[in-house]
């Protein structure tokens, strides 16, 4: 099963990291595992557009079967692999639609972060501006004492969705670890710090763990404001 | 059990709209639907702020369950009531992969089309450029032929065969294209899926109802 699957991923890249948590939760490890590298353009090559007509990794496929939207390949995987793995999906109507909610804002806030740890890979350096920068990080502030707050209202230890590991967490956790890797500061957001310093603990995220970040344990202090 | 579901929309809104949609199929007509204006701000009332800090539209409840993002109520929906109304989901893996892979695709058409068509709403004036402005509508046209490659191969649903959650997300997201004037002659296969869907029942129903009386725009009329 797992040998039929391909993954082309980058290091630090959110969307790669939730389909690699995704596969690891539904023990589909033994996948082909592509490493390419942003650096050197190879999310850009051929070996991807062959899979994916817009050249962006991840880029992932089962057999003939091609998914290359991250939350997509998510939904697939448990999907088709229901019966094996961790459940990730609830039964519970309750628990279901607060992980469907917080997945869902997990774009919102996917997209807040990016806007200011990617703005200059997303501006040209004419159209940069100072005022841009600092509308983004107030929107990222705004963002991160909402899940702060939706943190806080459960009790320590929890997931995002209830007492068990969901989707939500999958798409979310490479989110919330970026934040940290980007210089958030544990004492601003404290129910942050203690649901990533838990999760980083869960077998599938270290097994996933974005292999430079590894290598050098010292990331930047971008959001050490925000 | 469509009398223990609210929802609170805006018209023209895709994401309203989906739900709407999402709700026809399933046979929940009867739910408790409250319009509201989104330019007398009705978006922000304590009403939508109580179920949706955010003050966003759609807001959505199932007796205690609130879901206010459009993707998670479709989802929710199908979930719940799978037995009755439509399948949204199908069963052929090939078909809920490509369900899945258009649905999440279509965040990426609705983003482009509000980056070009909303630029004004999103940035502020000192921040604006000409080289954005025309390096969002270049991205648009790079999409929108995108998805007219994705008709020309599969058909006559996004997802092939049977109309899917993929049509309930992304069927809005392409009326509004051809809302602000999209081009038939330029994009003909995104014309015929419209032309083709737009007379699903669920569909019909639930057209924005500010669309039915006022001719659209024309912003992408050259695209």
């Amino acid at each position: 099963m797992a040998r039929n699957m391909t993954l082309l991923w980058g290091s630090g890249s959110p969307p790669c990291w939730r389909v690699m948590i995704a596969l690891e939760e539904k023990k589909l490890q033994g996948y082909n595992s592509r490493l390419l590298s942003f650096d050197k353009q190879e999310h850009k090559s051929q070996e991807v557009f062959s899979i994916n007509p817009r050249g962006q990794v991840p880029s992932f496929k089962h057999g003939d079967i091609i998914v290359n939207e991250s939350y997509a390949a998510c939904f697939y995987l448990e999907s088709q692999f229901k019966s094996q793995g961790t459940k990730l999906i609830p039964d519970s109507p309750e628990e279901v639609a607060l992980m469907y909610q917080r997945m869902f804002e997990g774009l919102t806030f996917y997209d807040k972060l990016t806007a200011v740890i990617f703005y200059e890979y997303y501006v040209p350096e004419g159209e940069r501006l100072d005022s841009a920068l600092k509308r983004h990080k107030d929107a990222l502030t705004i963002e991160l004492k909402l899940w702060e707050g939706y943190l806080h209202n459960r009790d320590s230890g929890s997931n995002l969705a209830g007492k068990s590991f969901t989707l939500a967490d999958v798409v979310i956790f490479p989110t919330v670890a970026t934040l940290f890797r980007f210089g958030l500061s544990e004492k601003r957001y404290p129910k942050l710090g203690e649901y990533y310093a838990l999760l980083r603990k869960r077998p599938s995220i270290k097994a996933s763990w974005p292999p430079h970040w590894l290598e050098n344990t010292k990331g930047q202090d971008t959001l050490k404001d925000v | 059990m469509a009398k223990d579901i609210t929802l609170m929309w805006g018209a023209g809104s895709p994401p309203c709209w989906r739900v709407m949609i999402a709700l026809e199929e399933k046979n929940l007509q009867g739910y408790k639907s409250k319009q509201l204006s989104f330019e007398k701000g009705e978006h922000k009332l304590k009403e939508v702020t109580d179920i949706n800090p955010r003050g966003q539209l759609p807001a959505f409840k199932h007796g205690n369950i609130v879901l206010n993002e459009s993707y998670g109520a479709c989802l929710y929906l199908e979930d719940q009531f799978k037995s009755q109304g439509n399948k949204l989901i199908p069963d052929n893996k090939a078909e809920s992969a490509l369900m899945y892979q258009r649905m999440f695709e279509g965040l990426t058409l609705f983003q482009k089309i509000a980056q070009s068509l909303f630029y004004t709403r999103f940035v502020p004036e000192n921040e604006r450029h000409d080289s954005a402005v025309k390096r969002n509508r270049d991205d648009l046209k790079t999409e929108v032929k995108l998805w007219e490659g994705y008709l020309q191969g599969t058909g006559p649903y996004l997802a092939g065969k049977n109309f899917s959650l993929a049509d309930v997300i992304v069927f809005p997201v392409i009326a509004f294209l051809f809302r602000f004037g999209l081009n038939e002659e330029h994009y003909p296969k995104l014309a015929a899926y419209h032309n083709t869907v737009k007379d699903r029942p669920s569909i019909k129903n639930t057209w924005p109802p500010n669309w039915k009386d006022t001719p659209g725009q024309d912003a992408l009329k050259d695209l």
